[in-house]
C-alpha cells in the first residue's frame, strides 16, 4: 500500500474552533515529487489545513496519511484513537514545517537550528549532522552565517534557515505556512528562488501563499480554498485561465 | 492554647501593624525624595545615595536592625528599640521604593514635560501636576507590594525586642515550653494579613484601571 | 580604630560566618533551582487539580514571613520525630522558602517564551523532555538571569534570619563579637562588607549572561 500511496491523503477533515467551521470535509491527495500551492483569501482555511496536515491543529474529524501511514489518530472511523506524544513526535519527523515568521531558536546558532532536530530526535551523529548541515546551508547561500546567531540575519536569510532546518530532516514532505508574507518585498525574490530550486529537484512541497505568479510558476497543482471548502483543484494553466468556479474567478480578478 | 496566650500574640499583632504604618508613611516619601535627588544628579549627594541604596539592598534586613540599634547610643542616643525599629524598617523601604519611583522617573515621556514647560510650567509645578499624579497611580502595584514586604521584614525587629507578634509568640512558647503553638498561630495571623493586602492591591488596581484606563507612563 | 583590631582578631568567627551563609544559600540553590523548575513544569503541565492546588501553595508560602517559617521548621520538625540541628533545619526552611518564589520565577519565564518557538519544536518532532531541557530552559536561563540573580540576593538576606535560630552564619558573627568587644560599629560594617561582597558576585554572574543575551538576541 505505502508503495504507491499519495505522500499525503487527507480523508473527511473537519475543524471547527469554538463552533466556527474552519475547515469543512477536506479530501486530498497530494503526489509524491510534487508541489501544491494552496491559494485563497484570509480567513478561507488554508493555513488551518496546512497546520493540520503534521497535528499542529488537530482536526475534529477525518484523517490525515503521511505516505500511507497515518499521524494524529491510529485506527480508522469509530475504533481510532489519539496517538500519544512519543507516537506523534515520531510521525511528525517524517514532515517538516517553514512558518511564516520563522520560528528559528533564538539561543542557538544557525548551524544549531540546523542540526538540532536532526541529532536530538534522529539520532544522528553529530559530527555527520554537522557536515550535513553546512552543506545545506551552503546550498541555501549561507554557509558563512553557519555559526552566526538568528537575530544577526535578515528576514529572507532567516527564512533560508529556517528552509535549511526543513531539508536537514530530510522530510517525506515539506509544508510552507506563508513563508514569504513576513518579509520585506526585497527579500521575497532570495527565499522564492530557493524554494523554486526544491521544485526542480522535485521534493515534495505544500505552500500555502499569496504569491501569484509565484505559484503559477513553480507548482504542479493549485488548490484553490474558500469558506474552509476546496473549491477547486487544478493545473496551474487551468486555474489561472480557466477557473471553473465563479469563487475563484472573482478571487483572480481581485488579485 | 489559652486565651489569654493568644491576646498576648494579638496585641503584638496591633504592634506591628502600627509599625508597619509608621514605616511606610515615612519611607514611601522619602524614597522619593531620594529618587528625585538621584534623578536631578545632584552632585555628591547622588553618588552617596546611590551607594546608600546598594548597601541596602545588599544588606540582610536584620543585620541592618542589629546595626542601626547599636549604633544609635554612640550617635549620642537613648538605646530604645522601638524608634530603631522605625528606623531601619524605613530606611530599608525608603531604599527599595526609590528604585520603583526612579524607574517611573526615567521613564516618564519626555513630551509631557516639554508640553508643560511650553505652557509656562514651572520645574516644581511640573512635578506636583503632571508628573508626580501620573506616576503614583501606575505604580501603585509594586508600591504596595513594598508594603507587604516591609510586613514580611517585620519579624526582624524581635531581635531588639520590639514586643510585636514575633516576638509575642516566642514569649508564650518560654512560657508555655511549647513553642510551635504560638509561632504557628503566629504565621496564621501574618499570611491573613498579607493576604488581605494583596487582595486589597488587586482591587485597587482594577478600580483605577477603570477610573483612569490603563496608566503606565 | 580599636574596632578595626576586633574585627581583624576575630577574622576567624567572621570567616566561619560567611563560610555558613555562603555554605546555606548554596545548599538551597542546589535544591530549590530543580526544584522550582519542576515545580514550574508542573504549572504548566500538570491537570487543572494540581495546578490550581500548587499555585494556591506557592501564593500561600509567599505571604509567610520567613523567619516564621524557619521557626515553625525547627519547632515542628521535632514534632514530627525529625531531630535536625539548627543549620539542616535552616537549610530546609530557606529552600522551602525559595523554592516557591523560584517556581513562579521560571513559570512566568516558561511562559514568555515565544510560542512560535515551542511550536516549530514540535512540528519536528522533539520530545516533551527535549522540548524542556533544548528548547526552553536554555533561554529561560538567559533571559530569566536578573530574575533569578534578585531572587539569589534575597536567599542570602533572608539566610541572616537564620541567627534567631542559632545558625552562626554572618550575622550572628557579627552580633557575636560586637556583644563580646562592646563595639558595635566595626563588626557590623564588616558583615555589611561581605554581604556586599556576596551580592556583587551574583551581580557579576547575571551581568554576565547579560553579554550572553546580548550576543544571542541583539
Amino acid at each position: 500500500m505505502a508503495e504507491n500511496a499519495p505522500a499525503i491523503s487527507v480523508r473527511g477533515v473537519c475543524k471547527d474552533f469554538g463552533g466556527f467551521e474552519v475547515l469543512r470535509d477536506i479530501d486530498l491527495d497530494i503526489a509524491t515529487g510534487t508541489t501544491t500551492c494552496i491559494l485563497g483569501p484570509s480567513g478561507s482555511g488554508k493555513s488551518t489545513l496546512l497546520r493540520c496536515l503534521n497535528w499542529l491543529e488537530e482536526p475534529s474529524v477525518g484523517s490525515i496519511r503521511i505516505d500511507g501511514k497515518p499521524i494524529g489518530r491510529t485506527g480508522e472511523g469509530k475504533a481510532a484513537k489519539p496517538m500519544d506524544r512519543r507516537e506523534l513526535a515520531a510521525a511528525r519527523t517524517r514532515i517538516a514545517m517553514v512558518f511564516q515568521h520563522f520560528a528559528l531558536w533564538p539561543h542557538l546558532t544557525v548551524l544549531g537550528n540546523v542540526t538540532e532536530a536532526p541529532v536530538h530526535v534522529l539520532g544522528r551523529p553529530r559530527r555527520e549532522a554537522e557536515e550535513e548541515g553546512r552543506a545545506i546551508l551552503a546550498r541555501v547561500g549561507l554557509a558563512e552565517k553557519a555559526d552566526m546567531y538568528p537575530h544577526t540575519l535578515s528576514g529572507g536569510q532567516k527564512q533560508r534557515v529556517a528552509i535549511s532546518r526543513a531539508l536537514a530532516m530530510t522530510p517525506r514532505v515539506i509544508l510552507f505556512d506563508e513563508p514569504t508574507s513576513a518579509l520585506d518585498p526585497e527579500m521575497v525574490g532570495e527565499v522564492l528562488g530557493v524554494i523554486r530550486e526544491l521544485a526542480r529537484e522535485g521534493l515534495t512541497m505544500v505552500i500555502v501563499t499569496h504569491e501569484m505568479s509565484f505559484a503559477r510558476d513553480v507548482a504542479d497543482t493549485i488548490v484553490f480554498m474558500e469558506g474552509g471548502c476546496i473549491r477547486e483543484v487544478a493545473t496551474p494553466h487551468d486555474f489561472f485561465t480557466a477557473p471553473r468556479s465563479d469563487r475563484a474567478k472573482g478571487f483572480l480578478f481581485r488579485s | 492554647m489559652t486565651w489569654p496566650a493568644i491576646r498576648t500574640i494579638l496585641d503584638g499583632a496591633v504592634v506591628t501593624a502600627a509599625l508597619a504604618a509608621v514605616s511606610i508613611l515615612l519611607s514611601l516619601p522619602l524614597g522619593l525624595l531620594v529618587a528625585l535627588l538621584r534623578w536631578r544628579r545632584v552632585p555628591v549627594v547622588s553618588g552617596l545615595l546611590a551607594t546608600f541604596v546598594s548597601v541596602v539592598r545588599a544588606t540582610p534586613f536584620v543585620t541592618l536592625v542589629l546595626f542601626v540599634y547599636f549604633i544609635l547610643p554612640s550617635a549620642g542616643l537613648e538605646l530604645n528599640p522601638v524608634p530603631a525599629a522605625i528606623l531601619a524598617l524605613t530606611l530599608n523601604t525608603a531604599a527599595f521604593s526609590s528604585e520603583i519611583w526612579r524607574s517611573a522617573l526615567q521613564t516618564f515621556p519626555l513630551d509631557q514635560r516639554e508640553a508643560a514647560m511650553a505652557f509656562g510650567m514651572s520645574e516644581a509645578g511640573t512635578f506636583t501636576r503632571i508628573v508626580f499624579p501620573q506616576i503614583w497611580r501606575a505604580n501603585l502595584g509594586p508600591l504596595v507590594s513594598e508594603v507587604t514586604i516591609l510586613l514580611k521584614c517585620t519579624p526582624a525587629v524581635a531581635v531588639i525586642g520590639v514586643v510585636e507578634i514575633t516576638r509575642a509568640a516566642s514569649r508564650v512558647g518560654a512560657e508555655t515550653y511549647e513553642p510551635l503553638p504560638p509561632f504557628l498561630v503566629a504565621t496564621l495571623i501574618y499570611t491573613a494579613l498579607i493576604a488581605a493586602i494583596v487582595r486589597g492591591q488587586r482591587v485597587v488596581e482594577r478600580r483605577i484601571a477603570r477610573r483612569f484606563g490603563s496608566v503606565s507612563p | 580604630m580599636n574596632g578595626l583590631l576586633v574585627v581583624w582578631e576575630s577574622r576567624d568567627v567572621f570567616l566561619l560566618g560567611a563560610a555558613n551563609t555562603v555554605s546555606l544559600v548554596l545548599g538551597c540553590l542546589l535544591f530549590s533551582i530543580p526544584l522550582g523548575i519542576l515545580g514550574a513544569v508542573v504549572l504548566m503541565e500538570a491537570s487543572a487539580p494540581l495546578r490550581r492546588l500548587l499555585a494556591e501553595l506557592i501564593d500561600l508560602l509567599r505571604c509567610v514571613p520567613f523567619l516564621l517559617l524557619a521557626y515553625v521548621v525547627y519547632y515542628g520538625l521535632p514534632e514530627l520525630g525529625l531531630r535536625l540541628d539548627s543549620w539542616w533545619a535552616g537549610l530546609l526552611s530557606l529552600t522551602i522558602y525559595t523554592t516557591a518564589y523560584l517556581a513562579e520565577i521560571f513559570r512566568s519565564a516558561f511562559f514568555a517564551v515565544a510560542k512560535d518557538n515551542i511550536e516549530a519544536a514540535h512540528a519536528f518532532g522533539l520530545s516533551r523532555s527535549l522540548l524542556y531541557r533544548r528548547i526552553i530552559l536554555p533561554q529561560v536561563a538567559i533571559t530569566a538571569a536578573p530574575m533569578i540573580g534578585n531572587q539569589v540576593i534575597t536567599t542570602i538576606r533572608d539566610s541572616a534570619l537564620l541567627m534567631i535560630i542559632t545558625v552562626q552564619e554572618l550575622t550572628f558573627a557579627a552580633n557575636f563579637v560586637s556583644a563580646n568587644h562592646f563595639t558595635p560599629f566595626a563588626p557590623f560594617a564588616a558583615a555589611v562588607g561581605l554581604y556586599l561582597l556576596m551580592s556583587f558576585v551574583v551581580e557579576e554572574g547575571v551581568r554576565r549572561m547579560e553579554r550572553v543575551r546580548k550576543v544571542r538576541y541583539g
